[in-house]
């Protein structure tokens, strides 16, 4: 049952992500059929199919010979429908014309047949889709192919063997996957099956599956789902964060209002309506508001950070340890607090649901990324029971980790019944900004020691940042890992002498928190990646050259050295910048992968930061599709840079700032670095790669800002307060 | 309720709006069904919501439904009919430019707006001031290269 998994909406943190902590690794590929195949399998053999014939969850094949393969995870542009759907085709000996994607429905069982192998359940993120699918997805696509082979067998007699393009070979004649489906159905499937070893799709830049119909404009996003008889929606939520609905004004306009809880929900004939009118009816809506406004002010949770980041008496978590570090009396020596603030996850599409909630069904059309949750979700709304829920995943137009919450299906839900229609909910930007689950604000102190060899000798690691996990449990810590808050902190591959890596949770804090693209790293790659480089600063060292030497040698790392030397002969490190210009570099183990990045920067007319170029070396283990490789780290790079020099969500007693673009400043075409990228070749499994080009990006651009400048900085965003309009 | 006669892609319809404010990005998703064209901030920053009127790339998410009567509009769909318009999906999809892809439509008018306004290849992406979160812009930069 879905109340009892063990990876639930409160386990949401990357180290059960990532090492399926409560989940048993699943074997997802059984072969089982759905009701629809049932007449396929009662079907005498040799008779042709007349529908599309499931092979297992994920493979169906139509008697055009077309294959269409289910994906688990959601395609947000990372490419994953297409890398997937690769596997496939390399497995079936497949002509990439015949390949089809579509995302998997939201399956209720446990073990989920879409859930993500490495932790069960069926969402989207961690850069996890590739790591957890390869092998399982390669395998079930191996069975179908040696079913298919089976069923020629049976069918027609003597050996057959895969051929291409949909084919199977015997006996000097060839048959088509389709001739054979209606046999294949009837038979037991293997429970493994040798994987191919040609080499026609994987680590090729095979064209995306989802291109075509985004440059047609056909493509379905979550905001363009229509339902005959549907009618449109948005929200006005609480101007106050945690603020809730005491009194609702009278229905009027033709439109209808609806208590949410949180928020008031406008249906209306057309969503222009429907916002128009929540913005209008925002001040008559009676508020309770929360009595503590303290826990959801910046300046107030500022000052309390800067406290415990050095009280002796904080409550502290020891992440790791491994000796007693004592950097204060090392011969070189740096003592530095790095902040960062709240951020918006800003995707260009809003938060949206379509619902259609009737007496004994409930059909979704969402963007998500958390699939998961939707079903227990609906059903605490409707009573209905599971089998009486549909989740359709459309497009996502950007997610990054917000697109996991169900706080928009749940008003969605809410408004379809209280109206009797289907339902599409769109919330204004200016909702979708005021009520994002925002990535935790931090505030670091890094105490770093070498000795006079240049031995990095000692590390004190302090972060002090609220929990996604804690508000979501209210539970104590029983391993600080689990907060999500060390990720990028723990587990540095550099040799350093004795190190204590501490955790303080920043508590009261009640400003909502979630995932964002990157979650721990994007913060705490920031503060090691800058106080690394202050302490080989401090030594007279290459800030390139003392990292290499950190991963080099007996008990070094092989692919961390990899990298940094990829991108220093990518770089030119070793040659002189242009004039004018500095650079910086910047390191991740991470989600699976290497990473080393290095900025270019020069001073602007108004001397500021130019960033010309960045180069980036990964290691992501076996590559699918280098083309989305790349795409994702040119993507990374940019969302890093917003984040680095303009981006901020801070709250004046509740009251976020920020609720549109023009004050959340995106990089521009004009602003946009050229990226270059190397992939550096590996024999190791795929890693994660779409969130791992964001943390290196501000270490990177401060370590070369301090080259050039000699000014070393410390607080993100580099340019708060800035405007989209400003020059 | 006012009614108002449109040139969508080449066809003509005719909409019943609520309030002659109706933006037209709204009557184009809402009421006409061309669902192509974005909604982003509605507050003429993002760009998503561009479409060609009269051969120019103009936000619609602020042009209220009148001012659009009278003059060709053409959404992302349409883009296929206009021989520049199809250049640049044709860039687009060679370059394979999009991720989630939410804002290309904007992006593609915007090359197209900018390409029917005389520049070509590198003048196209001085031109282009849309906004991008997934940071498609280095494909964006190869796609107009040619054009």
């Amino acid at each position: 049952m879905q109340e009892s998994l063990p990876v639930g909406r409160t386990a949401l943190d990357r180290r059960s992500f990532l090492t399926g902590a409560g989940a048993a690794l699943i074997i997802p590929f059984s072969v089982t059929l759905s009701p629809r195949e049932a007449a396929a399998k009662g079907a005498a053999a040799g008779t042709a199919a007349t529908g599309p014939v499931a092979l297992g969850a994920y493979i169906s094949i139509s008697p055009a010979n077309i294959v269409t393969v289910a994906i688990g995870s959601t395609e947000m542009g990372q490419g994953i429908m297409t890398g997937l759907a690769q596997l496939v085709a390399e497995e079936l000996g497949l002509k990439w014309k015949q390949v089809r994607a579509v995302h998997a429905p939201a399956s209720t069982a446990w073990p989920n047949p879409y859930g993500n192998p490495i932790f069960g359940a069926q969402l989207t993120g961690g850069s996890t889709s590739m790591m957890g699918w390869y092998k399982p997805l390669r395998t079930a696509a191996a069975i179908v192919r040696d079913v298919l082979i089976e069923a020629a067998r049976v069918q027609y007699g003597g050996t057959w063997t895969l051929g291409t393009g949909g084919q199977l070979v015997g006996g000097g004649t060839s048959c088509k996957f389709s001739d054979v489906l209606a046999t294949a159905a009837t038979l037991t499937p293997p429970t493994t099956a040798s994987l191919a070893t040609t080499r026609r799709f994987i680590g090729k830049r095979i064209p995306r599956l989802d291109i075509r119909a985004k440059v047609r404009g056909t493509a379905v996003f979550g905001m363009d789902v229509e339902v005959p008889g549907m009618v449109f929606a948005s929200v006005v939520h609480c101007p106050t964060l945690g603020g809730t609905v005491k009194s609702v004004p009278a229905s009027r306009g033709g439109a209808t209002f609806v208590n949410l809880g949180k928020a008031v929900g406008v249906v209306a004939a057309d969503t222009w309506t429907a916002m128009r009118t929540a913005r209008s009816i925002a001040g008559s809506i009676g508020w309770t508001l929360p009595t503590d406004l303290a826990s959801r002010d910046s300046s107030t949770l500022d000052a309390l950070a800067q406290d415990l980041v050095r009280s002796t008496s904080a409550i502290r978590y020891v992440a790791e340890q491994d000796g007693s570090p004592k950097p204060a009396n090392a011969a070189v020596k740096i003592d530095a607090t790095y902040t960062l603030p709240f951020l918006a996850h800003a995707a260009m599409e809003v938060m949206n649901c379509t619902a259609s909630v009737t007496a004994d069904r409930c059909e979704i059309w969402a963007p998500t990324q958390g699939q998961q949750f939707i079903i227990p979700a609906v059903r605490a709304i409707t009573g209905l029971p599971a089998d009486a829920i549909t989740v359709n995943t459309t497009f996502v137009g950007g997610g990054f980790g917000r697109k996991i919450e169900v706080d928009c299906v749940e008003q969605a839900v809410k408004l379809s019944k209280a109206v009797g229609k289907p339902v599409k909910l769109t919330w204004s930007r200016e909702e979708d900004f005021r009520n994002d689950l925002y990535r935790p604000s931090a505030t670091i102190r890094v105490q770093a020691g070498a000795d006079a060899k240049h031995a990095f000798t000692g590390l004190v690691y302090r972060n002090v940042s609220p929990s996604i996990r804690l508000q979501r449990t209210q539970s104590d810590i029983t391993n600080p890992e689990d907060t999500g808050a060390v990720a990028g902190a723990v587990g540095l591959p550099y040799r350093i002498g004795a190190r204590l890596i501490e955790y303080v949770p920043l508590l009261p804090c009640d400003i909502p928190l979630g995932y964002w693209r990157s979650v721990g790293e994007s913060y705490n790659t920031f503060a090691v990646e800058s106080a690394v480089d202050e302490l080989a600063r401090a030594a007279g060292q290459d800030p390139l050259a003392f990292r290499k030497a950190l991963v080099s040698g007996p008990g070094g790392d092989s692919r961390a050295l990899g990298v940094l030397t990829a991108v220093e002969t990518l770089s030119g490190w070793s040659k002189a910048p242009p004039r004018g210009s500095a650079r910086g570099v910047a390191f991740l183990k991470g989600f699976g992968s290497y990473i080393a990045l290095v900025a270019e920067v020069s001073k602007s007319s108004k001397a500021e930061i130019d960033v010309g170029k960045v180069y980036c070396a990964i290691d992501c283990g076996l590559v699918v599709n280098p083309d989305s490789v790349e795409g994702q780290i040119q993507g990374g790079i940019a969302h890093g840079l917003g984040a680095a020099l303009w981006n901020e969500q801070r709250f004046v007693n509740g009251k976020p700032g920020v609720s549109n673009y023009d004050r959340y400043p995106v990089i521009k075409l004009q602003q946009m670095p050229t990226v270059s990228v190397t992939i550096v070749r590996s024999a190791a499994d795929p890693g994660g790669v779409g969130e791992t080009g964001v943390p290196c990006v501000a270490p990177a651009v401060a370590n070369a800002w301090a080259e050039l400048t000699g000014t070393r900085l410390r607080s993100l965003p580099f340019y708060p307060g800035r405007r989209m309009d400003d020059d | 309720m006012p009614q108002y006669k449109l040139d969508v892609n080449g066809k003509p319809y005719t909409v019943t709006v609520s309030d002659e404010d109706m933006p037209l990005l709204w009557v184009l998703r809402d009421l006409i069904g061309l669902t192509g064209t974005k909604y982003g901030c509605g507050i003429e920053v993002c760009g998503a919501c561009m479409v060609l009127v009269n051969g120019e790339a103009e936000k619609s998410c602020d042009m209220s439904v009148s001012e659009a009567v009278g003059r060709k509009i053409v959404t992302v769909e349409g883009l296929a009919a206009d021989p520049q318009g199809k250049a640049v999906q044709a860039a687009w999809e060679a370059h394979q430019v999009p991720q989630c892809g939410f804002c290309q439509p904007g992006m593609m008018i915007a090359a197209t707006g900018a390409l029917k306004d005389g520049h070509h290849g590198r003048e196209i992406a001085e031109e282009i001031e849309n906004i991008c979160m997934c940071g498609t812009y280095e494909r964006i930069r190869k796609a107009v290269e040619a054009l």
